[in-house]
């Protein structure tokens, strides 16, 4: 017992903060890969009689201006912010963890033109390099997923190159190297496990950064087709008839919301127990 | 920082002077919306951008509530409920034969900016550009057959037409084609006006600034010669493409006048913005869904008939006009020569007609996209369509573009989208004659607004003889074919004329066509 509490899950756990993250996480996770179980209707079913209803023993969260299932579309929509955000996440990530590490490691030139390829990546305003360049591409989930990864993977690239950089010069790199170690051994040994402390930290705090990106571009009209329930377009459908009820568009807020918190939390909790200075403060 | 820099970077307030400002900003926030958005000025919305100065490029009604308000034409339309004209440039104008119109200007009216007198010259050159085949005018159309302007005098001239063109009253003299252009000006601009503001005008007002996709900023035009001068210091047309955003915008006071959704209509008229009125219009537009003949997956014709038949025209109204508007029969609206009484496909339409043609045809799994303007109405209609689409076997996938580049979809010019284009939910404007709407849809116009690639040389007859016969019966029946032929060739699906619900201020007098929209020159104060 007194092991599981100095492991990572065991320390979390006493943490309130990354509770509440872990339940509000677990239970998004739950209702989007169960939405099909526990929707109450078809996503796509349209009840005109009841449109713009306000929730109700019948709507839980009401319906829209074709009267479908707010609570449905809603659940149906955390599977594609989840999609989007994993999907993104893990390819931005893996793409960074590689041209970050390329750069902390190469020579100087390639360092350098890395660094101005992130730079420049970065420098750009998220949404509307996003905007562009789904404009040049077909609509639909896999631009969105695109669009997604190459707005963010130079931010992991950037942290990778930080935490590599200074790790290849630190004593015990110097030391396994004098010892005659290989270059493999120095990466995945030593490198590896030390760079993905702050980079699984950094992709916790960017998932809901990614899902709100999703739901930005389908808001703006150049995201999912219309009729795909994401929640920017509950969003959008919720401020195209603002006037016709609240409901909609604090029904596409609150998932988003909850997922920005769930997912800040947990980044903030994982900071904390993976970062010895954080750690050893308290 | 020394103490007398930091006083001159940041005034110094005492406490009695930071209660008198908060007051006031507080005070200046209880002031009613309009107090400051009625005094000489006012704001008109549009749903599309005005994109020229130049009558010869224009292409639709965003150009024609501008050109309203800077330029004039030998008549105007009249604001009010019945359609009719008015002289304006023109002192007198008849038709003196079947081939002929004459006209006399009045005199002493003038160009701005030291341009000097109107004169038939002026005339003459507006028709004679819109003819040159060099200037490529995308309202050539409008003229029909006409020849030429003879100019007869310093202020007279005659119309010229190989054949009779009744339309010409309705479509061309008081519309863009119509628009009367300065011939020096345009000289000295060197054949077309590509200049930030127009290099003279002659109507109410003129333009002080232009800011691309934002507004167009007019001002008083203190040399205009007409008997409906300027209401306003300032009139601000300000483009915004989507109604609820529109609607906010009034509610907030930076509009005073707007179209509004359908979908508003029944919350408007039972709870109406403070200080605000309704008007509700019968529209002339058409709303239609086309296929891209050429495209691979409609050459057959029963798979075009098909997807006539997957579209249900009463649920579409139901949902994205709120029931406010009626199913069309086809582009002609009811009240004009040649409306059909009914369609030839029933608008509930038939799944099982529709699954049986795809049968016959041989195609399983049909999947189609549709491509609509970003605007609300038009993405649910799109969402009831796939929803009824696919009870007929067909997956329908919903394309949704930005204004300027739905506009270019089928259009050669701008490249090879039309290739791929497939299925399009389109609207046209329209004004009080067939031969506007019938215009677009023949074989010359494929790849320019033709997009369904639509080519019939009985149509194509049709148009052209019916723009020359005199005989209104004639001429229904005429119209009532041609659109018989449209259906029949499986490529239209025929949706609605819609209304124009328009919102505005009740300290304004909006001045509008009989289908609801605006006339600038015409707004008054109330």
């Amino acid at each position: 017992m007194s092991s599981f509490r100095h492991t990572l899950i065991g320390r979390l756990t006493r943490d309130p903060l990354a509770v509440m993250a872990i339940v509000i996480i677990a239970a998004l996770v739950v209702m989007a890969v169960f939405a099909d179980l526990i929707a109450p209707y078809d996503y796509t079913a349209m009840h005109m009689t009841d449109r713009f209803a306000a929730p109700s023993a019948e709507f839980w969260l009401g319906t829209d201006n074709l009267g479908r299932d707010t609570f449905s579309r809603l659940l149906q929509g955390g599977r594609i912010a989840l999609t989007v955000g994993l999907t993104a996440v893990i390819i931005s990530g893996l793409i960074g963890l590689v041209l970050g590490m390329i750069a902390g490691f190469g020579p100087r030139w390639l360092d350098n033109a890395l660094l101005f390829f992130f730079d420049t990546l970065r420098a750009y305003p998220t949404i509307i390099l996003a905007l562009a360049l789904a404009a040049l591409m077909p609509r639909g989930l896999t631009t969105v997923i695109v669009v997604v990864v190459i707005t963010s993977f130079a931010e992991y690239g950037r942290v990778v190159r930080t935490q590599t950089l200074s790790l290849k010069h630190s004593e015990f790199i110097l030391a396994e190297r004098a010892m005659g170690a290989s270059f493999g051994r120095i990466v995945f040994h030593h490198i590896l496990p030390n760079v993905l402390g702050p980079f699984f930290i950094l992709a916790a705090m960017n998932l809901p950064v990614v899902i709100t990106i999703e739901a930005g571009m389908s808001f703006l009209g150049v995201g999912v087709p219309p009729g795909t329930p994401s929640w920017g377009s509950t969003l959008k459908d919720g401020f195209d008839h603002i006037r016709q009820t609240p409901w909609l568009i604090l029904a596409g807020g609150l998932p988003l919301i909850l997922v920005t918190l769930g997912f800040t939390f947990l980044g903030e909790a994982l900071r904390d127990q993976l970062d010895p200075k954080l750690r050893s403060g308290r | 920082m020394p103490k007398t820099e930091m006083h001159r970077a940041f005034p110094v307030l005492n406490r009695r002077q930071l209660l008198a400002g908060a007051a006031g900003v507080s005070a200046a926030a209880m002031l009613p919306v309009k107090a400051w958005a009625q005094e000489g000025r006012l704001n008109i919305r549009v749903y599309t951008e005005p994109d020229d100065f130049d009558p010869v490029d224009a292409s639709g009604f965003g150009e024609a509530l501008l050109y309203g308000a800077i330029y004039r034409n030998l008549i105007q339309y009249e604001s009010g409920d019945d359609w009719s004209y008015r002289l304006d440039l023109a002192e007198s104008i008849e038709q003196t034969s079947d081939t002929t119109i004459e006209f006399t200007l009045k005199e002493g009216q003038m160009w701005s900016d030291g341009y000097g007198e109107i004169t038939a010259e002026d005339v003459a050159f507006t028709f004679e550009r819109i003819l040159d085949p060099e200037m490529n005018s995308r309202i050539l159309p409008d003229v029909g057959t006409l020849s030429r302007v003879e100019v007869t005098g310093r202020y007279s001239g005659v119309f010229h037409f190989d054949e009779a063109f009744a339309p010409f009253w309705w479509i061309a003299l008081p519309y863009l084609a119509g628009t009367i252009v300065c011939k020096a000006a345009i000289e000295d601009a060197g054949g077309r006006i590509t200049t930030e503001v127009p290099p003279t005008v002659s109507g109410p007002y003129r333009v002080r600034e232009l800011r691309p996709g934002e507004r167009w900023v007019l001002e008083r035009n203190e040399d205009y010669t007409g008997d409906i001068p300027a209401e306003y210091e300032r009139l601000d047309i300000v483009y915004i493409g989507d109604e609820a955003a529109a609607e906010i915008a009034l509610e907030a006071g930076d509009l005073d006048f707007t179209e509004v959704s359908p979908g508003s209509v029944a919350r408007l008229q039972s709870n109406p913005p403070a200080g605000t009125a309704m008007s509700m219009h019968p529209s002339l537009f058409y709303v239609w869904v086309g296929m891209n003949m050429e495209h691979p997956k409609f050459q057959d014709i029963r798979v075009r008939q098909a997807l006539q038949y997957a579209i249900n025209v009463n649920a579409i109204i139901e949902a994205a006009w709120y029931g406010v508007a009626e199913p069309s029969t086809g582009i002609i609206a009811p009240g004009l020569i040649g409306n059909r009484p009914e369609s030839l496909i029933p608008p509930q339409g038939d799944p099982q007609r529709a699954r049986a043609l795809l049968e016959e045809a041989g195609v399983e799994n049909l999947e189609v996209t549709l491509n609509v303007l970003n605007d609300v109405t038009f993405t649910t209609a799109a969402q009831v369509m796939q929803a009824t689409m696919a009870q007929a076997g067909i997956q329908l996938n919903i394309e949704v573009h930005e204004s300027g580049s739905f506009w270019t979809l089928g259009v050669e010019a701008d490249g090879d989208r039309w290739r791929d284009l497939e299925m399009i939910m389109n609207r046209f404007s329209m004004l009080p004659d067939p031969s506007y709407a019938t215009a677009w849809f023949v074989t010359e116009q494929i790849g320019d607004w033709n997009w369904e690639r639509f080519s019939n040389e009985e149509f194509d007859r049709l148009h052209r003889e019916a723009g020359t016969e005199t005989d209104d019966a004639r001429r229904d029946e005429m119209y009532r074919r041609a659109q018989d032929i449209m259906e029949e060739s499986g490529a239209y699906r025929f949706i609605t004329h819609g209304v124009t619900p328009n919102l505005f201020y009740d300290n304004t007098v909006p001045g509008t066509r009989p289908d609801g929209l605006p006339l600038a020159q015409y707004f008054r104060r109330a």
